[in-house]
């Protein structure tokens, strides 16, 4: 004879998975994951803006292009530098700028670098050691783009500029190339008579303000060293005296950059957690109403007892969240195989926590007792409901108790998965599950796993037992909502019928 | 081996009782009918019988064993109030309940079929109860409460809500589990139906029991009734305590006569035949259940 726990429970499971909602659901999360880069990836404004540099003098401009272009190959080349580094190639030429991680790449670094070749001379040096499954270097989408200077507006004076330039920065309709800044630099800048303009959209970025400041200060420096008698090539070389800066920071996937990542999978983890319960908890709602609203549950219980009604449906309940939960991963899982590379590159780091044995326990415990916990919670409000509206009136309070630190959780792990806040979240069993979680990818002291696990269990069995008096009680008593008083003389045990 | 046995049981909800020290047997077979106006503790007993509630003092024995859903295989139940999955088909609703009550799922389909071909619903097996009419829907709900042929079958106001087709085919069904040696307890305050159903029956007034025993005893508490037609009154006659003259034609009289209670009216045209008392009509009216309803419940409620 089967037992009836099971019977219920896959009656259960059957009803919910045979709903449209079900599998729309099912389906939305990794349409919307799929759907989300691609989605992005056309809407996103392109990277690289455009700087039209006016230029009377015809010497400042040629200045600030060279400044612009050295500070894009330093970028090129500290991104070499982290790439060479996370797939192992500085031995292809321990020498190279790129095989160097620890220090700001001064400028004659980076022009001898671009002189060698730039990123595809290096690209080429490096997959002489490559492994076949190394993923090709992704070079850096520029920051800014030297547009020609139309003769009209190279030949205007700042007046006239004025009330041209702000009608081509960002125009509502698109005419031509797109510009996003246009810098003035008048002959005798820095006289302090005529400054240097921008025009743009919004506020100039640092890294575009300090190209120009830097470019243009080292020629004024260099017209008032002239002034003062020292010869042009001194004065050049007193202009390029710049210090050497060493950076200690960790490799890449270390350090922050490491806690993130592998938190990521937790967090995600607690996550599909909350927004499964949700949405099961919900269906399971409906279920239960449905066999008090039409007169059902008399015949259920003749058959099974009323303990064996709400085990059998928080099972059916816990079955359909992780087979929700399963598919998802398996999609994800689908998509990583497939696309291999990059997301492979993300998702073995990801994954990392998943090494450790007592790690993946937790998890499995704590997301387990999460459903249970919060199901439960469900089932009692559907068996104190004769109808969704009546049910909405409990469900409201609980879904916000439940749901809204969900985001503070997550922001709080991230930003530092030990502080004090998120250790006080972990120790409520209600939100130990989600806190839990979002925090085991960072670490997190075993004593605190077993002692928050504790807490969340004795917390669970007292709700099973208190909850359970309710759920029992409520079931046959059809049209009467009981009030604060009364539920809570039901969770004591008194007023049980 | 009683079927069904209560033992003093009472049950309290709070201040008011429901149940009190009620005791009662149902033999092994019989139809057994559990009369009563509404609220008066009908389906609270059977609730208690099914160990739906338990009661708060007495004993309940059910085919020799304690309440619990372990005698789920050998029982059948229909609640009054009727309800059923909306979006199972008629087959997997009897199936599942068939399965919860012990059954194989190969033996309960096939018990299903054979129901719903019964009931003339061979060919909505596949159909969505919300897509069923009420009255398919009520044969629906029987087929699950007899789907694991019980040995005892309860039955709560199985009659209320039935259109009159569905009225008769319930008390062929009942008649035909009766016949294969199920016990059947049904409660009901249509007395008709009682009347053409029950082997003994139970009345019960504000939760306590009024009258327990056979049609014929429960018509023994009314005064048997009698019309008879006679040239002179009967009034003085052994047993007769009311008599009525409902008017005569040459020289003979109608007479509309009542015994005392427990007097047979037997006697009564015996000692008219030893006195020579001459009579061209002597009519026994049998009272109804309706009325002995009337007669004990009326009074308890009328008193209570």
């Amino acid at each position: 004879m089967t037992n009836p726990i099971l019977l219920v429970a896959a009656r259960e499971f059957r009803q919910i998975a045979a709903t449209r909602s079900f599998w729309i659901t099912l389906l939305i999360l990794p349409l919307a994951l799929a759907i989300g880069p691609i989605a992005s990836h056309f809407m996103e404004k392109d990277h690289t803006e455009t700087v039209m540099l006016i230029d009377p003098s015809g010497q400042a401009a040629p200045a600030i292009a060279e400044r612009l272009a050295l500070d894009e190959q330093r970028r090129v080349l500290t991104s070499l530098s982290r790439y060479s580094e996370s797939h192992d190639l500085d031995r292809a030429d321990p020498a190279a700028p790129w095989a160097q991680h620890d220090r700001y790449y001064s400028d004659t670094e980076v022009q001898t670098f671009a002189r060698a070749g730039g990123a595809d001379h290096a690209a080429a040096v490096m997959k002489r050691v490559a492994a076949a499954d190394t993923p090709p270097f992704d070079k850096p989408d520029p920051d800014y783009r030297i547009v020609p200077t139309p003769p009209a507006i190279a030949a205007s004076n700042p007046a006239a500029l004025a009330n041209m330039l702000p009608g081509l920065i960002n125009p509502p309709k698109k005419e031509g190339e797109p510009l996003d800044y246009a810098v003035y630099v008048p002959g005798n800048f820095g006289s302090g008579r005529s400054p240097v303009q921008i025009w743009s959209d919004g506020a100039p970025p640092g890294t575009l303000m300090i190209a120009l400041q830097d470019t243009l200060t080292r020629a004024m420096r260099l017209r008032f060293l002239e002034g003062q008698g020292v010869s042009p090539d001194m004065a050049d070389a007193a202009g390029r005296i710049a210090p050497m800066i060493a950076i200690n920071r960790p490799s890449p996937g270390k350090g922050q950059e490491q806690m993130v990542i592998r938190s990521i999978l937790p967090l995600l983890v607690s996550y599909l957690l909350l927004m499964s319960l949700m949405l099961s908890g919900s269906w399971m709602l409906q279920g239960t109403i449905e066999e008090r609203s039409n007169k059902l549950i008399e015949t259920v219980l003749a058959c099974v007892s009323p303990n064996q009604l709400m085990y059998g449906k928080l099972f059916g309940t816990v079955a359909v969240g992780l087979t929700m939960v399963a598919i998802w991963a398996g999609c994800a899982i689908g998509v990583a195989f497939a696309t291999q590379g990059m997301i492979a590159d993300f998702l073995r780091p990801a994954l990392a926590p998943l090494e450790q044995p007592s790690v993946a326990l937790a998890m499995i415990y704590y997301f387990l007792a999460g459903y249970l916990m919060i199901s439960m919670i469900f089932l009692t409000i559907g068996a104190m409901s004769d109808s969704f509206r009546d049910a909405q009136s409990y469900l409201s309070p609980v879904m916000l108790l439940i749901a809204m630190p969900f985001a503070i959780i997550a922001q709080a792990v991230l930003r530092d998965p030990s502080s004090v806040g998120v250790r006080i979240m972990s120790w409520i069993p209600i939100y130990a599950p989600f806190t839990m979680l979002a925090r085991l990818g960072a670490g997190v002291p075993l004593w605190e796993v077993i002692g928050c696990g504790v807490t969340l269990a004795a917390f669970i069995a007292i709700e099973f037992v208190m909850l359970g008096r309710v759920f029992r009680a409520s079931l046959l008593s059809a049209g009467s909502k009981p009030n604060l008083a009364r539920l809570g003389r039901l969770m004591r045990g008194r007023d049980v019928e | 081996m009683p079927a069904l046995l209560l033992d003093s049981v009472t049950k309290d909800f709070g201040e008011k009782r429901a149940v009190d020290d009620l005791s009662f047997a149902v033999r092994d077979g019989e139809v057994f009918g559990f009369l009563g106006g509404n609220g008066a503790g009908k389906t609270t007993s059977l609730r208690m019988v099914l160990d739906i509630i338990r009661p708060t003092s007495g004993r309940i024995e059910i085919l020799g064993r304690t309440p619990g859903r372990e005698n789920s295989a050998d029982l059948g139940f229909l609640p009054e109030e009727r309800g059923l999955y909306r979006t199972m088909t008629a087959l997997d609703t009897i199936t599942y309940f068939g399965r919860l009550k012990g059954m194989t799922r190969n033996d309960a389909r096939r018990e299903g079929r054979a129901l719903l071909d019964r009931f003339g619903l061979g060919g909505s097996a596949n159909t969505k109860i919300d897509k069923l009419s009420k009255g398919m829907a009520q044969k629906v709900q029987l087929a699950t409460a007899i789907v694991n042929a019980p040995r005892l079958l309860i039955l709560d106001e199985p009659f209320s809500g039935l259109d009159p087709v569905n009225q008769g085919l319930l008390e062929d069904e009942i008649k035909r589990l009766s016949r294969q040696g199920a016990t059947i307890v049904f409660s009901t305050h249509v007395m008709q139906h009682a009347e053409r159903l029950c082997d003994r029956l139970l009345l019960l007034a504000q939760g306590r029991k009024a009258f327990e025993g056979t049609q014929d005893a429960a018509r023994a508490t009314l005064p048997a009734r009698l019309t008879i037609l006679s040239r002179t009154t009967p009034a003085g006659l052994p047993g007769v305590v009311a008599v009525t003259e409902h008017g005569g034609q040459d020289g003979w009289t109608e007479w509309g006569v009542s015994l005392a209670p427990g007097a047979d009216p037997g006697d009564l045209l015996q000692v008219c035949t030893e006195r020579g008392f001459a009579l061209r009509r002597f009519e026994q009216s049998r009272p109804s259940l309706h009325d002995v309803f009337l007669h004990i419940v009326g009074g308890e409620e009328g008193r209570a």
